[in-house]
């Protein structure tokens, strides 16, 4: 199967400011992927780039088009949910399932009312007049509706209370994702969709540091929490990054003799935060 | 072209304003008709009736006129500004709306849709008024003020008026899509002080006054150029005493209004198709813009 994003020596630069720097990517159908990195990493320019929403450098196809060009094209079979609470507040919830009915060709306005249903959202209100929360179920409602191939969702919990994250992460799960979706995902809160991603990518300074499936790193990542008096054997299998946990010392390995590792206490894979987190600080152990 | 309903739609939705404020005037006007003294000598004769009617209609028109200039002028600015302030624009851009089709439907509600409410209002709003006050004057039959012809040769005027000034302005309404779709805030002042400091540029370092005559004409040269001034010496209908402009054996007689309009003089200006070229221009850029505003 062909890539649904294919991304070839992607550049983007603000004045003088790199903010994608030869970037290459792609993500193949029905994978949820996330695109985690710090703030300033590039994130967002990727994704704007990969909806059409900036210019760039380089080679981008997303659904065999190129976004920039042909946005509106692509916006009938990607969607995205670009930041919490961007509907406009001058309009109602009615008119806006209307319109989308109207001017997009997968909407479908009975599927968005019936998720709606599920909340105490009424259809006569305007988006203004209702909370953070609600205003991002009515998106995700708009947003779910849509019998869309690509879904980008870029921090779409940002600023929400912990109910209304579970809320929308929940819905997501149990009303919208199939083999058939693919979704590309960035987000702060990587705890909250660890459990969805199937590959992570990793983003620094504009470059792609990481690029694995959730596979992987279990095949390709250790951690192991050290005692002190096995520190020093265990550092001669070179961990790539360490850091102090009550007492011990977390070692964090890439690609190493599984079987030896294992004399120096009980390996485990380490969380996406917990990698991203050593990744990040490689170069200087602490 | 659906698509284009619904956009236009939407901006009905958005801006209450295009009917509230035409509403507004009209219920005011038809409140001062109902309350207001008449003079019953308006109606002495019906020479002062006529020239009264036209006169009335007229005033109304440009009443109306006046308001809609000024709110198209606050639409156009803010149409693409908006959104872009309240970051709603990444769920438009959401949508498989192009952002061609999304600046021309604003630039539709501009230019046609705003001007026909108005449009609407003013005719509604002149004949409910000739109407009350031809019962308040009640020593005239009811249908006194009711004067066909004239009101006739403002409707054909209204819409000469429409789609002229549409034309007209162009360059105008382009450098207000311009700069609504690029300014980050203050979109009013970008809208003036560019031409002032381009003019005042000119001015000090080279010591000509091109630019000002050329901003100058395109603002103020429309009605010498959509309109036939009378021989005589009256430039326009506002110009002339009621019982000059409207009475039968005047100028401005029934058949005026097809003399003073002059679309063949407006068509054969050569500045009326620059200014379309450079309103098409202007627009293009808009479009351009809005396409790489995507990031706010």
């Amino acid at each position: 199967m062909s890539p649904l994003i294919q991304a070839r020596d992607l550049s983007k630069k603000f004045g003088s400011q790199v903010a994608l720097d030869h970037v290459s990517f792609a993500v193949q159908p029905g994978r949820i992927v996330g695109l985690i990195g710090p703030n300033g990493a590039g994130k967002t320019t990727a994704l704007r780039a990969v909806l059409g929403l900036t210019t760039y450098d380089g080679a981008l196809e997303v659904l065999g088009r190129e976004p920039f060009r042909e946005r509106a094209a692509l916006m009938s079979e990607a969607s995205f949910i670009a930041d919490v609470a961007v509907l406009p507040s001058w309009l109602s919830v009615d008119h806006a399932i209307e319109f989308v009915g109207g001017v997009h060709p997968r909407f479908r306005a009975d599927r968005a009312r019936a998720l709606l249903a599920k909340t105490d959202i009424a259809g006569h209100r305007r988006i203004r007049e209702l909370s953070k929360g609600m205003k991002t179920m009515v998106h995700l409602a708009l947003t779910m509706a849509i019998d869309a191939r690509l879904l980008v969702l870029d921090e779409p919990t940002l600023g929400l209370d912990i109910l209304a994250r579970r809320g929308f992460y929940d819905a997501l799960v149990n009303d919208y994702m199939d083999d058939t979706r693919t979704i590309l995902i960035t987000t702060h809160q990587v705890e909250e969709v660890e459990n969805l991603l199937t590959d992570v990518l990793f983003i620094d300074k504009g470059r792609i540091v990481l690029d694995c499936s959730m596979e992987d790193i279990a095949a390709r990542y250790a951690a192991i929490a050290v005692t002190e008096d096995k520190l020093g054997a265990a550092r001669a299998e070179q961990p790539f990054h360490e850091r102090p946990m009550l007492g011990k010392r977390i070692l964090y390995f890439e690609s190493p003799n599984f079987e030896r590792l294992a004399a120096f206490g009980d390996v485990s894979t380490p969380s996406v935060a917990d990698l991203f987190v050593a990744k990040l600080s490689r170069g200087a152990p602490a | 072209m659906n698509t284009y309903v619904w956009l236009v739609k939407r901006e009905f939705w958005e801006n209450r304003a295009i009917w509230i404020i035409p509403a507004s005037i009209g219920v005011l006007l038809t409140l001062a008709s109902l309350f207001g003294t008449v003079e019953a000598t308006f109606f002495d004769s019906p020479e002062r009736t006529r020239s009264m009617t036209g006169m009335m209609f007229l005033a109304f028109g440009a009443l109306f006129f006046a308001a809609m200039s000024l709110y198209s002028y606050w639409y156009l600015l803010d149409c693409l500004y908006t959104d872009r302030r309240d970051r709603s624009i990444l769920f438009w851009k959401s949508l498989p709306i192009s952002d061609t089709a999304t600046v021309l439907s604003k630039l539709f509600v501009g230019l046609v849709a705003i001007p026909i409410v108005y449009f609407a209002a003013a005719d509604a709003a002149s004949l409910l008024a000739a109407f009350v006050l031809s019962v308040r004057a009640h020593s005239l039959p009811v249908n006194a003020l009711w004067q066909p012809d004239v009101w006739l040769q403002l409707q054909a005027t209204w819409i000469y008026v429409i789609v002229t000034t549409a034309i007209w302005y162009l360059p105008v309404t382009g450098w207000l899509l311009v700069i609504s779709a690029w300014a980050k805030r203050a979109v009013m002042l970008w809208s003036i002080l560019p031409p002032l400091a381009v003019i005042l540029a000119e001015r000090l370092f080279i010591g000509t006054h091109v630019c000002l005559r050329m901003i100058g004409d395109r603002l103020l040269g429309y009605s010498s150029t959509a309109f036939n001034y009378p021989a005589h010496g009256a430039q326009w209908p506002g110009d002339m005493s009621g019982d000059q402009a409207f009475g039968p054996s005047t100028a401005w007689g029934p058949s005026t209004a097809w003399r003073i309009l002059d679309p063949r003089g407006f068509v054969s200006n050569p500045a009326t198709w620059i200014g379309v070229l450079i309103g098409v221009a202007l627009i293009a850029a808009a479009i351009q813009l809005r396409m790489r505003k995507g990031d706010c």
